[in-house]
C-alpha cells in the first residue's frame, strides 16, 4: 500500500512529497495521476523518485509521469531535470538500459475495410522480415567500422544507403542523429553486441502494430489532420523499439564505470547503487553522454530500417509503391533519454540536463527541433498503449513547461512480468485477441503473456491525467488490428 | 536412466563478483559444466566461438563450456543439453536482470532441466556504500537460495551483522555464507549432477562449514522421510545423495530449506549434510534417518 498520506495534493491529478519526507532530498517530488492511480503505485515508487530528488544538480522537482511504476534506479515515467552548470550529474539510471527506446507512427491512405482481407498476410511478412525475439539479427549484417558510422550518424545513415526517404529524417526527433555521438567511446562489446541488431524489435514490450484511426476516436479533427489522419478508418502502423543489446551494453559499461569514481572521485552518496552517476561535466559523464547518443543515434538507424521493411512489406501486399500508398512518417519520438536543453526555470534561462526514462519529450508550439509542419500545433507524442487496449496520439502544450515539456510513455505495468505469466496463458490470449479481431505473431507464448491487457494501467485514465495536468493534449486514440510482438 | 539436469541461476548486482565466482567454480569444480550467459562475459574472451542455432558457445577446456544466449532461452537450453550434454548448467543472468521470471520459466518451461538452486552474489562493500537496497537488487536477493556475501574484507564486523540483518529481513530462508573473492567451497553451492555423487579431493570445505555423510541399506518410508527433510533446521545448508523408498531410489537435493526429490537410478541409501558445526548434529540427524527405515 503506497504511504498516500506523505502526499500533498496540488491539483486533481498531481501530488507531491515534501522535502522533509527522506533526507537529503534537495527539491521536493511530484507524481501525476488520479487518486486510483496514485493509490494503485508500489511503494517502491516513492522510494525511488524521492532518491532521485536527492541527485546533485536537480532542478525544480523529481518528476513521476501518470504512467510510471518501479525499474532500475529511477522509476519508469521518471523525469529529472539537472543543472549541469551546478554540479548537474548523468545517470544511466535515469535513462535505462534500452536507450532511445521510442515510438515511430507511419500513415497510409488506406482504410480498415481494404487492409482487413490482407492483415493475416501483412503481419506474416511483417514477422518475417522485421526480426524479433531476444537475440535477434538482422538482414544488414555490418562490419564494426560501418557500425561505427551508424552510431555516429544516426537515421541519416540510412538515408545514404538507401533505407528510407529525405523527409522522413525531418520527422525524426533531432533529425535522427545527435552530433555529439564519438564512437571511440564504446566498448567492442557493445560494438558486437549492436552490429547485427539494425532492423530489429528485440523481445519484451517491444511491438509493431497495425493500427485504425476509428472516425469515433478523433479527439481533434484540426490536429489529426495536420498529423496526416484525414480519412475515416485510416490504416496507420505504430512501432515501438530501442538500441537493443547495443544500448544495454552502452549503459551496463557506464554504470560500472561510474560505481568506481562516483564517490572516491567526485564525493557524491547515493542512497541506491542502481543511481550510479557522474557529474555531465567530469570526463567520465562527457565519456557516457557520447557514448549514451551513440545509443540514440542506432536506435533512430533501427526504426528507420524497420520503417524500410514496413513499406516494403505493404508495398509487396498491396501491389502499389510506398509513395502511392501515402506512407508518411507521422513523426519518431524516444522516451528513453538525456538532453541537453534550455529551459526557463523561476525566470531565468538555464542549461538543464534532461533525463527522461520512460517518458515522452512533449515540446509545446514554436519550440525549437520541431519541423516546419508542426511549429503551429506542437510535437507529435506517440504513446503505446497494451497491445489489447489501444495507443494514442497527443501533441504537446505550452503549459507542458511544468514537466519540462515531457508527458507518459505509455499505459504503466501494473504487475510484475512474472506475476503476469503467472496470470495469463500466451497461446490463450493469442486465441482471444483474434476473437477480438486483432491478428497477433508472437516468438514467445510467456513474452505475450507479460503483455496482456490486464497487466498495464487504464491508458485511457493515464491519458486523461496527461491532458487533465496540461502536459499534453490528445488527437486520436488509435485501435490494433495486427501485431507483431518482439 | 539419467536425471533431469540440475541447472544453478547464479545473480546479483554488477560488480558483485559474479564473474570471479565463476572463474572459482571453473577452477576446482571436477564436473562437465555448461555456463549461459547473456552474452559472453569475460569467461569466454579469447577462446574459439564455436555457432549453434539457438547459443554461440566456446569450450573451456575439460568438458566445460561456456554459452551465449542467441534466441529464446528455452530453445538454448534444449541445444546445450543435447549438444554438450553438461553434468550441471549455470546460468548467469546480467547484473541488471530480475531473476524472478528466469525461474518461473525454467520451473514451469523445462521438464528436462532441475532447478538446483539459485546464487544471488552481493557484495558487502556495496551495503553499507548505498544504504537502500535498489529495486532489482532486491528482487535478486528476495529469489536467492544462497546469498554469497563477498568482499566481507572490505566491512567491519559491526557491518557485517548489520548487513546480514538487513538481508534477512528481505529474505528470511535463504542461507547467507561471507566469502572473500568467492572463495567458497562449490559443494554448498550444488547438489548432485547427472553423474554420482563425486569426492572432490582437492578442495578444502570453508573454515566454519563441515560436512558428515549417512549411507545406509535400508528401504525409507517416504511418509517419514518427508517429516525428517522438513524438519531439518538452517544449521543445514546443504543436504544431498541417494534415498532408497520402496518405489525405487531418489535423488534428494535440499538447500536452505526447499528440498525435492526425483526419480534416480537404482543405488543405496548415501546422504552428505553440509553446515556450520553440524558435525555436532550428526549424532541427531543419523538416528532420525534411521527412524526412517522401513521395519
Amino acid at each position: 500500500m503506497a504511504p498516500v498520506d506523505v502526499l500533498n495534493q496540488i491539483s486533481d491529478v498531481i501530488w507531491e512529497i515534501p522535502v522533509s519526507y527522506k533526507e537529503g532530498m534537495r527539491v521536493p517530488a511530484r507524481i501525476y495521476g488520479t487518486e486510483k492511480l496514485i493509490r494503485e503505485l508500489d511503494d517502491a515508487v516513492y522510494d525511488q523518485i524521492t532518491n532521485v530528488a536527492t541527485l546533485p544538480g536537480i532542478t525544480k522537482y523529481a518528476l513521476c509521469m501518470p504512467d510510471g511504476h518501479f525499474g532500475y534506479g529511477f522509476p519508469i515515467g521518471g523525469v529529472a531535470a539537472m543543472d549541469v552548470d551546478q554540479g548537474g550529474v548523468i545517470s544511466p539510471g535515469g535513462i535505462g538500459f534500452d536507450i532511445n527506446c521510442g515510438m515511430r507512427l507511419v500513415t497510409t491512405n488506406l482504410d480498415y475495410k481494404e487492409v482487413k482481407p490482407h492483415i493475416k498476410r501483412l503481419v506474416d511478412k511483417l514477422y518475417e522480415r522485421v526480426p524479433a525475439g531476444v537475440g535477434s539479427a538482422g538482414f544488414v549484417k555490418l562490419s564494426r567500422n560501418e557500425f561505427r558510422k551508424v552510431a555516429e550518424q544516426g537515421a541519416q545513415w540510412c538515408i545514404h544507403n538507401g533505407y528510407g526517404w529525405e523527409e522522413d529524417l525531418e520527422l525524426t526527433e533531432e533529425q535522427g542523429c545527435l552530433k555529439g555521438a564519438d564512437a571511440s567511446k564504446i566498448s567492442e562489446k557493445a560494438i558486437d553486441r549492436g552490429a547485427h541488431q539494425i532492423g530489429t524489435l528485440g523481445s519484451g514490450n517491444h511491438y509493431l502494430e497495425i493500427q485504425v484511426a476509428k472516425r469515433e476516436n478523433i479527439f481533434d479533427k484540426n490536429l489529426a489532420k495536420a498529423m496526416g489522419i484525414t480519412r475515416p478508418d485510416q490504416v496507420v502502423v505504430m512501432f515501438h523499439c530501442g538500441s537493443r543489446g547495443f544500448g544495454h551494453q552502452v549503459a551496463t559499461d557506464y554504470l560500472q564505470s561510474f560505481l568506481k569514481v562516483m564517490e572516491s572521485k567526485y564525493g557524491i552518496k547515493i542512497l541506491d547503487r542502481e543511481l550510479a552517476c557522474a557529474p555531465f561535466h567530469s570526463p567520465e559523464g562527457q565519456a557516457y553522454f557520447s557514448a549514451m547518443q551513440c545509443g540514440i543515434n542506432m536506435s533512430f538507424a533501427n526504426r528507420q530500417v524497420i520503417l524500410h521493411r514496413i513499406r516494403e512489406v505493404f508495398s509487396q501486399v498491396f501491389e502499389r509503391s510506398p509513395e502511392d500508398l501515402g506512407m508518411h512518417m507521422v513523426y519518431d519520438v524516444a522516451h528513453n533519454t538525456a538532453k541537453l536543453e534550455t529551459h526557463v526555470v523561476d525566470g531565468q534561462e538555464r542549461s538543464l540536463l534532461v533525463h527522461r526514462k520512460g517518458a515522452t519529450r512533449a515540446f509545446g508550439p514554436g519550440m525549437s527541433d520541431l519541423p516546419y509542419r508542426y511549429q503551429e500545433i506542437g510535437q507529435p507524442v506517440i504513446i503505446g498503449g497494451s497491445m489489447e487496449t489501444g495507443s494514442y496520439l497527443l501533441t504537446g502544450v505550452s503549459t507542458g513547461d511544468q514537466t519540462f515539456f515531457s508527458t507518459a510513455h505509455g499505459s504503466g505495468r501494473t504487475m510484475s512480468r512474472t506475476k503476469a505469466r503467472k496470470t495469463w496463458q500466451g497461446q490463450q490470449l493469442q486465441k482471444e485477441m483474434q476473437q477480438k479481431g486483432i491478428y497477433v505473431r508472437s516468438t514467445s507464448h510467456a513474452g505475450l503473456a507479460e503483455e496482456a491487457g490486464g497487466a498495464y494501467k487504464d491508458v485511457d485514465e493515464v491519458i486523461e491525467v496527461a491532458e487533465l495536468a496540461g502536459i499534453s493534449q490528445r488527437v486520436v486514440k488509435l485501435t490494433p488490428i495486427g501485431n507483431v510482438k518482439g | 536412466m539419467l536425471g533431469r539436469t540440475p541447472l544453478t541461476v547464479l545473480t546479483g548486482p554488477l560488480g558483485s563478483g559474479k564473474t570471479t565466482l565463476l572463474r572459482h567454480i571453473l577452477a576446482v569444480v571436477p564436473r562437465k559444466l555448461a555456463i549461459l550467459m547473456n552474452e559472453f562475459g569475460e569467461i569466454a574472451i579469447d577462446t574459439k566461438i564455436l555457432q549453434g542455432k539457438n547459443v554461440e558457445m566456446a569450450d573451456l577446456g575439460g568438458g566445460c563450456v561456456c554459452c551465449s544466449l542467441l534466441g529464446e532461452f528455452e530453445a538454448a537450453v534444449d541445444e546445450i543439453i543435447a549438444t554438450v550434454k553438461p553434468d550441471h548448467l549455470v546460468v548467469e543472468t546480467t547484473g541488471v536482470a530480475e531473476p524472478d521470471a528466469l525461474v518461473f520459466d525454467i520451473q514451469e518451461s523445462l521438464p528436462q532441466v532441475r532447478l538446483d538452486g539459485v546464487i544471488t552474489v552481493i557484495d558487502a562493500d556495496g551495503m553499507v556504500k548505498y544504504p537502500q537496497v535498489g529495486h532489482t537488487s532486491r528482487i535478486q536477493i528476495e529469489s536467492a537460495d544462497i546469498l554469497l556475501l563477498n568482499k566481507v574484507d572490505l566491512v567491519s564486523e559491526q557491518e557485517l551483522v548489520t548487513i546480514t540483518d538487513k538481508l534477512h529481513t528481505i529474505n528470511e530462508i535463504a542461507s547467507i555464507i561471507s566469502t572473500v573473492r568467492c572463495q567458497i567451497d562449490p559443494d554448498l553451492l550444488f547438489g548432485i549432477g547427472r553423474d554420482r555423487l563425486q569426492s572432490s579431493p582437492h578442495h578444502h570445505h570453508q573454515p566454519e562449514f563441515e560436512s558428515f555423510s549417512h549411507t545406509s541399506q535400508a528401504v525409507y518410508d517416504r511418509a517419514r522421510f518427508t517429516e525428517f527433510a522438513d524438519s531439518l533446521n538452517s544449521d543445514v545448508y546443504r543436504a544431498k545423495g541417494f534415498v532408497q523408498f520402496p518405489e525405487g531410489t531418489h535423488l534428494f537435493n535440499f538447500v536452505a530449506g526447499r528440498w525435492d526429490l526425483e526419480p534416480f537410478e537404482p543405488s543405496s541409501t548415501e546422504l552428505v549434510f553440509i553446515g556450520k558445526q553440524i558435525t555436532q548434529q550428526k549424532p541427531e540427524i543419523c538416528d532420525r534417518l534411521q527412524s526412517c527405515e522401513q521395519k
